[in-house]
Order: structure tokens, then C-alpha cells, then sequence
């Protein structure tokens, strides 16, 4: 069948969401995930966006930001970023969301601010300035610490999977472990890293994410060599079912602009 | 009451000067911002200004890219799907723009608690993360311990931060319609505009429409920033774009990637 990495990615993550759950997805091509599930699978999935706007689905393609008109032509309810991100997700009520990622570690910790080249921003004793700077937070940090659980998706590239993330924009399981209990975290944490090659999740006691299982076009070796830790495999590491004729055409017709089919 | 609509000119000459703080509003990297207000500052040549955004918009995008802000505290510093603000990147990256990283939910939180005159904000996001840890202002605090400082919460004795408030002495607001005296509804979400229109000392709006205050009448609860709030009003069309208003205009797909390119 004739998919792309990024289509499978997509399909993978919406799987990852069941029918029922409170949901909130982030900008760009997590949202197409997330709603994809809902047309696919999830109908009762409830799904709001940082902004406060309800009740909608995309209209005319991927909408440009989480605000714009491509995503509240039909919604049901606008609100504000309190009501959104505080009352809904700071809070612990949504049930899982999608946050993308700049740079990913093994604890699933996330950097989206800046790259200081593999260094922290404060190595040299000092805080020095990014190398390129980057967007930030945005939202996905009320997600890390607030959803009870979430997925992270994210194009799999040595570059960008790290033993250590410059930045931690937002919290993973930190240094492992029970290590998000020091601050409080309301929320379960990370519970898969979905990327364009296969899927990761947590060992449950050590937090570390091993490969769990591997796209039918891709493999363990080229997993292996495209991140930059020494990434444990499951043993029961399987291979992802591939999508089904019926979940790209639903796919499709969701990311009506093609952003998912680009090379 | 006090017919306060004014031209751009005078609010900015009025209302405006170097080194201020100001703060804009929505602050939504693709939808709602007062970008023509902004516009204005620059032609009238404000400098060294200390900005408060939710989000990045094209508005701090330009005003970054012209050498006018020495320091920014922010949310998320991107265009969303229109990709990194190149304006304000090269600053931050060379040094121009100091830029301190919070996060969506921070920054409308940090307005509440000035709009309540409250003395900080119980902070259990932002915390156990780079955004506490890291500090731009104090580069050679690290692990910074002042920018989110830790408290006990005393009926629980378990730990959180501690957010300072926001008070800009300045905000620009965008409003879908106005009337002369500063009643103002915004279509799509408010985002943070509620809380920034309570926290900043003085508060101008730009509007794509004046209408007469019997509209308000008819629809007193959409009516979320009163005339007892604001001090001035300016009608200015289109006065979001390139972005969009919500239920009025969408955003200028060309002009958003052709007015960043050339950043």
C-alpha cells in the first residue's frame, strides 16, 4: 500500500486515543492525529484546543494555528487559555493529547526552547545564548505536568533523539523513575513516543522509553542507528500493524491539504 | 461617559514610550493581536521596550526584527504553522533580545494574579522544567531558585512555586467590535485578553468595527471588556493582519510567509 512515514506516524498516534477520552491536541500535524481518531475510531472523543475553541473539527485542511478560523468556523464554545490549559489540563482533568518535540531524551523529556549543541544553556557557568532559538513551550508544558497521560510525536533523527536534552521544556519522567514526584506532577506523564520509524514506551519501574515496536517499513537496526542513546528493545518487540485502506481514507480526508503526504 | 475613540496616533503618542512596559493582546501567533498598534510604535520610533506576550506575533516578529525590544517575556515564540518568528530568533540568537520562557498558561495566570492585585500565583506548572531552572534575566543563577521561587503551600505542607504577577503599564488589545466608550466583544477566544485588560494600567483597543452601544445591550455577556477598563479606542479595519479575526478575516496565508522571509 502507498503511505508515508509521516501518514503512519499519524495513524500510530491516533490509535494511541480511545473512544470517551478528554482530549486536547497541539498545533501542526498532531492535531491531524487527533482527529483523525475522532473520525476514525473515537467519535466521542472530546477534543478542545489551547485557545479554549470546542467542539470543532478542522475545516479546509490543517489549520494554521490553534486559533484560526480553519478550527473555529464550527466550533461549539470559545473560552481562554486559563479555562483551557489551566482549568481543563493544569488541573489533571484531559485524558490524553499529542505534543510534538524539537528534542527528545530517553526519559522523555522534551526541549522545544533552544539548541545549545548538545551542552546545557548554563555548562559554561553561565547562562549562554542558543545556537538557534526555537518556539518554546507553548502549551505542551501545561500537557506534561497536567494530562494523564500523553504521546509524544516526533520525526525520528539521530539529532534529535538525545541522551540528554539541551533544554526541558517539558517534563518527561526527568532523570527517571519516581523523579516527577519531587515537583507534584498532577499528571501520569509520557505513555509513548511515537516518531516516523516505530513506537517507544516507558519500562515501567526505570522510566527509561525501549523500542516496543518498529513500522513494517522500517527496522530494529535503523531504529537503533537513528537514536542517540543506547536504546533497549522490548522483549516482546513486535511490528505495527500498517494502515488499513480504510483508516488513510479517513486520514486523507482530514489532511485535505496533503501536509502528511509530503516526502 | 467619555467618548474615548482617538486616532492611532495620538493613542500611541499618548499611551506609549521607550523603555515601557507593554503588553499586547490577544498575542496569538496566527490569530487576533493588535499589530497595527504596534505598527504605529515603530513609525513613532519606541525603543528598548520591555514586552509582555502570551505568544510571539508578527507584531513582536517586526518589532524585534527592528532593534525596538531589550527584553520579552514569553509563552511560545513561533508563528505556529507558518514556521520560527525569524525576527525575533535572530535577535534572541545575537544577543539583542533578552528572552524569558514561560509558557501558555503561565503568562495568563501571572495577568489574573495582577488583575487581582494578588501578591503571586501558586505555580504548579512551569516548575520541575527548564522554565523554572533557567533564567535569562540572571544568566549566572543556575539552577535559578528567584524566577519561580519554591513555597510550601500551608494546608497541604507539600511544595509548589510561585509565579510573579504581571502589571504592564501598557495594553493593546484587539477586539472584533467596540463601542466609543471602550465596550468591546471579541469573536473566537479571548485567549488571555480578560486577564491583560484587568492587569495593565492603562488599556488601549483597536477595533475592526465601532458599533453603537444598543449592539452591547443586546448581548451584555459577550461584553467580557467593559468601558470601565479601558482609555481609549481606536477603529483601525483589518487592524489583525496578516492574521486573521476571528469571523471576520482569515489569516494572509501569502503575507504571513512573505512578511516573515523578509524578517
Amino acid at each position: 500500500m502507498d503511505y508515508t512515514r509521516q501518514e503512519m506516524m499519524a495513524i500510530a498516534t491516533g490509535r494511541e486515543f480511545s473512544d470517551g477520552e478528554l482530549a486536547i491536541f497541539g498545533v501542526g500535524l498532531s492535531m491531524l492525529a487527533g482527529f483523525w481518531a475522532q473520525k476514525n475510531h473515537a467519535p466521542n472523543l472530546i477534543a478542545f484546543t489551547e485557545g479554549g475553541v470546542f467542539g470543532s473539527t478542522p475545516v479546509g485542511g490543517l489549520p494554521w494555528g490553534i486559533e484560526d478560523n480553519r478550527i473555529s468556523a464550527n466550533a461549539t464554545s470559545f473560552t481562554n487559555a486559563i479555562d483551557a490549559l489551566g482549568c481543563l489540563v493544569a488541573s489533571g482533568r484531559v485524558d490524553n493529547a499529542v505534543i510534538g518535540a524539537a528534542q527528545i531524551d530517553k526519559f522523555g523529556n522534551v526541549n522545544t526552547t533552544g539548541i545549545w549543541s548538545g551542552e546545557t544553556p548554563w555548562s559554561a557557568g553561565r547562562y549562554v545564548l542558543p545556537k538557534v532559538r526555537l518556539n518554546g513551550s507553548g502549551g505542551a508544558n501545561e500537557i506534561s505536568v497536567g494530562a494523564k497521560k500523553y504521546v509524544i510525536m516526533v520525526t525520528h533523527e539521530k539529532k534529535r533523539f538525545a541522551d540528554k536534552v539541551d533544554y526541558i521544556s517539558s517534563p518527561g519522567y526527568l532523570n527517571g523513575g519516581n523523579d516527577r514526584e519531587k515537583h507534584n506532577f498532577v499528571g501520569g506523564g509520557p505513555a509513548a513516543i511515537v516518531t516516523t520509524l516505530g513506537i517507544l514506551r516507558p519500562d515501567p519501574v526505570t522510566k527509561e522509553f525501549i523500542l516496543d515496536s518498529y513500522f513494517p517499513f522500517s527496522s530494529i537496526e535503523e531504529i537503533k542507528e537513528n537514536t542517540g542513546w543506547d536504546l533497549k528493545i522490548s522483549p516482546d518487540v513486535k511490528v505495527v500493524p500498517e494502515p488499513t485502506e480504510l483508516e488513510l481514507a479517513n486520514l486523507r480526508e482530514i489532511d485535505v491539504t496533503g501536509s502528511l503526504r509530503k516526502k | 461617559m467619555r467618548n474615548k475613540l482617538i486616532s492611532m496616533r495620538e493613542a500611541v503618542a499618548q499611551y506609549t514610550w521607550d523603555g515601557m512596559q507593554y503588553a499586547h493582546g490577544g498575542a496569538l501567533p496566527v490569530g487576533t493581536d493588535s499589530i497595527a498598534f504596534g505598527k504605529e510604535m515603530l513609525k513613532q520610533g519606541r525603543k528598548d521596550l520591555n514586552v509582555i506576550s502570551n505568544c510571539n506575533t508578527q507584531q513582536t516578529n517586526l518589532m524585534a526584527a527592528a532593534g525596538a525590544i531589550k527584553r520579552m517575556e514569553v509563552g511560545f515564540a513561533g508563528l505556529e504553522v507558518y514556521g520560527f518568528a525569524n525576527g525575533l530568533k535572530r535577535a534572541v540568537e545575537t544577543g539583542k533580545t533578552i528572552l524569558e520562557d514561560y509558557s501558555n498558561g503561565s503568562i495568563p495566570l501571572r495577568l489574573l494574579g495582577g488583575a487581582l492585585n494578588w501578591p503571586f500565583v501558586p505555580a504548579t506548572i512551569n516548575i520541575g522544567s527548564d522554565e523554572e531552572w533557567c533564567c535569562a534575566d540572571r544568566p549566572d543563577e543556575y539552577p535559578c531558585e528567584t524566577k519561580i521561587p519554591r513555597i510550601k503551600d500551608p494546608y497541604t505542607g507539600k511544595e509548589c512555586g510561585a509565579f510573579s504577577v504581571l502589571k504592564p503599564d501598557l495594553a493593546a488589545i484587539h477586539v472584533t467590535m467596540a463601542d466609543i466608550y471602550g465596550n468591546a466583544i471579541m469573536l473566537g477566544t479571548e485567549w488571555s485578553r480578560y486577564e491583560l485588560s484587568r492587569a495593565a494600567k492603562k488599556v488601549v483597543l483597536q477595533a475592526d468595527f465601532i458599533v453603537d452601544t444598543d449592539c452591547m445591550r443586546q448581548y451584555p455577556n459577550l461584553v467580557r471588556i467593559p468601558d470601565v477598563v479601558v482609555d481609549a479606542v481606536v477603529y483601525w479595519p483589518l487592524g489583525a493582519w496578516p492574521q486573521c479575526s476571528t469571523g471576520v478575516y482569515d489569516s494572509d496565508e501569502k503575507e504571513m510567509f512573505a512578511m516573515n522571509a523578509a524578517l
